[in-house]
């Protein structure tokens, strides 16, 4: 479960976003507005980290429940398959 | 071959065929000395605009959009512009940019600024005009390419908000924040298609939604419309 290749993410006006450009911008057209966890998670899932990784991860720098972390993690994924944008 | 200048840029246009000559008319400068971009479409990039338009289009008119494609992407790393698609009008000295999907009713809405606030209200350009920085200001220029009704004047305007349109039964307007609005100015634009154009156009994006006050005006077609988005806009 990684992201593809041609993702770039960026800061606009305090808001991360995602674009796609060169072959990912054929699969994806459009932009992609991550909040705080959704950033860790993106970063995470660029390097290749497993489920396991990412949710330790947020764990560490924010005080919320694993059971809530999982959850929106497992969200996040589907959205992103859904989008065609894991490989 | 002849020469343009929009948004300051001159620009030498290699044309095939007359239309866009004359699409450009009110633009048309003297052969410069220099001019900044030099453009020449291939009849395979006509072609392939035809085979891509939601609509038949002639030869003469895709050569017309292959050209301001081309001089548009160019915009944001050689002259810190951008294009967006929305209509601006010019009003007491104020840019007033307004986007919405296609078929929402920018054109209608920016005719009842006529209607209610008369002559005085001026259209910069009705679809396609270009943002560019001057200093710290941003400014919003005419362009030749403006959308069917043809409303353009070659003129620029310092932009004084940007409102996005969505039809509504009633008339209402609210202030939006960056994280709405960086997501409906992204619709408006011509998509980055490399990093080199992400990393010059992000940091405009990102000026103009720091410094231009965003709105969405829920309307509807009645003149009370432009009062709303008028009295919305200044206060």
């Amino acid at each position: 479960m990684k992201i593809k290749q041609g993702f770039v993410v960026r800061e606009i006006a305090g808001e991360c976003v995602v674009v796609a450009l060169g072959e990912a911008s054929k699969i994806f057209n459009g932009i992609i507005k991550l909040n705080e966890t959704g950033k860790i998670i993106w970063e995470q899932l660029s390097l290749g980290s497993d489920k396991d990784t990412v949710v330790e991860k947020i764990l560490s720098e924010y005080e919320v429940d694993r059971a809530t972390v999982e959850a929106d993690f497992d969200r996040f994924v589907e959205t992103l398959q859904g989008a065609n944008i894991l490989e | 071959m002849f020469y343009i200048q929009i948004a300051d840029i001159t620009v030498g246009i290699d044309n095939r065929y007359e239309y866009v000559y004359h699409l450009c008319k009110n633009y048309i400068i003297t052969e410069p000395s220099a001019c900044d971009m030099l453009i020449r479409v291939t009849e395979e990039e006509i072609q392939a605009e035809q085979k891509i338009a939601e609509i038949q289009v002639s030869a003469a008119y895709a050569e017309g959009v292959c050209v301001y494609r081309a001089i548009c992407k160019q915009l944001p790393v050689r002259f810190q512009s951008y294009l967006m698609h929305c209509a601006v009008i010019e009003y007491e000295g104020k840019g007033y940019a307004f986007a919405a999907k296609s078929g929402t009713g920018k054109s209608t809405h920016i005719a009842l600024w006529q209607k209610r606030f008369g002559e005085a209200v001026h259209i910069v350009n009705g679809d396609k005009p270009i943002m560019r920085f001057i200093g710290d200001q941003l400014y919003a220029y005419g362009t030749p390419w403006c959308g069917k009704e043809g409303f353009n004047t070659n003129t620029s305007v310092p932009l004084h908000a940007l409102c996005f349109l969505e039809r509504s039964p009633t008339n209402s307007i609210r202030k939006i924040g960056a994280d709405e609005a960086v997501m409906k100015i992204f619709h408006q634009i011509l998509s980055p298609e490399d990093i080199a154009t992400v990393d010059a156009l992000f940091p405009l994006l990102d000026r103009t939604l720091r410094q231009i006050p965003c709105y969405v005006l829920g309307c509807n077609i009645s003149e009370e419309a432009a009062e709303v988005a008028y009295s919305g806009m200044n206060q």
